[in-house]
């Protein structure tokens, strides 16, 4: 099994502080094939856990606790270096073929359980239900994707505008594009910041487009190369 | 940190949105989206002019030059191809007024206005099979009728196109066969109830699922139908003899009215052979 550290707290912190990436851009598949899959599975990990986590508890109810056992055992004994080799991208997406090896990893849990417990008192359980939600497991999942992927990305945007000295495009976007309410007009922001509109749209450009530069680079981390890639950013993309 | 499904949305808006700083082009609104890319409204600030902005993946910008080189009255001519920082390329190309082929269908024209929309898309699409151009993505919402009645086809195809259901043929490997499927696809789509059977057959025989045994071009197609409304014989259909009779009388009528006076029928008893 390909060694590494789970990173994050055991609640809500889910899938490591920062998730930082490797500088490296190689696709997932030239990352395994080149001898650093250490670096492929942080990829996947940072990306993954929390669509995992969230996929687990709806699609099998399973608790915060034993959702979190079983995310973290499928990220410590399933995903070793033979499932990166596995992975066909002419069959499915790596993001479709990874859901589908958390399902089957769910399923032989269960199965290992009850023969432990000779079908007795077992927890875990498949359930037809799904939690009150008007969206399936697997849309769940795929949002919890896109959700991680943008979070990841807002996370490198901040650490990058820190490091460069551009605490001002970073406080523009954060008060325009992350916020949760109503957004301040561009006069607004203007005003605030004692520049003009133009600079104001200016500087949400730039973030914008180096958040799309980030958000592209991490999906190019986690697919087989250009023609998933093409394809997932389909799916990011509004 | 965790988003709101709300921000998330947003950001998931505005960073693909294009950044037009460097070009000559303001964004204005997105007009469209398909399996190739997005359209917006933009304004050429040189030329003082709205235009049509298409982005791409830079792996298309090359067959978006060959689609820039297709000069022809109904294809929407592309003025300048280019890059935008984020990497993306970029067309801009004639804004068009008027409607979608779907919806000029539902302003109910005559026959001979849908099948005059059906010609300049076939002679658009034989000019481009000319240059070693396909479509693969024809369907009513790529033809775009204007407000003077000129006809423009939309959205030239690329690779990663893979068409539209119900008019993208059945081969998995498209060429120029399969547009004339959905160029047979598209006569059905604009023939109302009443129109001629040699018509559907017409389309029919387009969309035939053996490519080879469709029409082996767009004009072969063009000149089915016009022999259909000269009310001739169509290569695409058997007709009955009656019919045949019936369309050889409304084509003939005055010599069909003529020919009892050879006989010596009385001019007050001469009927046509059809009712026209």
């Amino acid at each position: 099994m390909i060694g590494y550290r789970m990173r994050g707290n055991p609640d809500t912190a889910i899938g490591g502080p920062s998730g930082q990436f490797p500088s490296t851009r190689l696709s997932l598949l030239d990352a395994v094939a080149t001898g650093v899959p250490d670096e492929a599975l942080e990829r996947v990990i940072a990306l993954y856990w929390k669509p995992v986590y969230r996929f687990i508890r709806l699609k099998f109810h399973k608790d915060n606790e034993d959702a979190k056992d079983l995310t973290q055992g499928f990220f410590t004994s399933a995903l070793q270096r033979d499932f990166f080799v596995r992975f066909d991208p002419a069959i499915a997406s790596f993001r479709t073929y990874l859901r589908m090896a958390v399902e089957r990893f769910a399923r032989s849990q269960y199965a290992a359980a009850t023969r432990q417990k000779r079908g007795g008192d077992v927890e875990f359980e498949p359930l037809e239900e799904q939690a009150a939600t008007s969206e399936s497991p697997e849309q769940v999942f795929e949002r919890e994707w896109q959700r991680q992927l943008f979070a990841l990305a807002v996370d490198e945007l901040r650490a990058h505008c820190e490091g460069y000295g551009k605490q001002l495009q970073l406080r523009i976007f954060e008060a325009y594009d992350l916020a949760d309410g109503e957004r301040p007009s561009y006069a607004e922001l203007a005003v605030r910041h004692g520049i003009s509109e133009t600079a104001v749209t200016n500087h949400l450009a730039w973030a914008r487009r180096t958040l799309r530069g980030l958000v592209t680079e991490r999906l190019r981390g986690t697919t087989s190369g250009p023609r998933e890639l093409h394809e997932e950013m389909r799916r990011v993309w509004i | 940190m965790d988003l709101s499904d709300s921000v998330l949305d947003h950001l998931r808006h505005v960073a693909a949105l294009p950044d037009l700083s460097g070009t000559r082009y303001e964004l204005e609104s997105e007009i469209g989206r398909g399996g190739m890319g997005v359209v917006y409204a933009a304004r050429d600030r040189e030329l003082d002019r709205r235009v049509a902005l298409k982005l791409l993946d830079m792996a298309l910008a090359g067959e978006a030059k060959l689609i820039a080189r297709l000069e022809h009255p109904a294809i929407v001519p592309i003025y300048e191809t280019g890059a935008l920082p984020d990497g993306r390329a970029f067309y801009a190309m004639k804004l068009v007024s008027g409607a979608g082929l779907d919806g000029y269908v539902a302003g109910l024209p005559s026959l001979a206005k849908r099948l005059g929309v059906i010609r300049r898309v076939g002679e658009a699409l034989a000019f481009a099979h000319a240059r070693g151009a396909i479509h693969r993505d024809l369907k009513p919402q790529n033809v775009m009728v204007g407000d003077f009645g000129e006809v423009y086809v939309m959205d030239w195809g690329v690779e990663a196109v893979a068409g539209t259901p119900g008019f993208r043929a059945p081969e998995a490997r498209l060429d120029q066969r399969s547009d004339i499927y959905a160029l047979g696809a598209l006569l059905a789509f604009v023939l109302p109830e009443t129109a001629p059977p040699a018509l559907r057959a017409i389309a029919a025989q387009a969309m035939n699922p053996d490519p080879d045994a469709r029409y082996p071009d767009a004009p072969a197609l063009l000149a089915d139908i016009e022999r259909s409304q000269e009310g001739l014989a169509v290569e695409a259909w058997s007709e009955p003899w009656w019919h045949r009779l019936r369309r050889f009388g409304a084509r003939n009528a005055e010599k069909a009215f003529q020919i009892p006076g050879y006989c010596g029928v009385p001019r007050s008893n001469r009927q046509p052979l059809s009712e026209g």
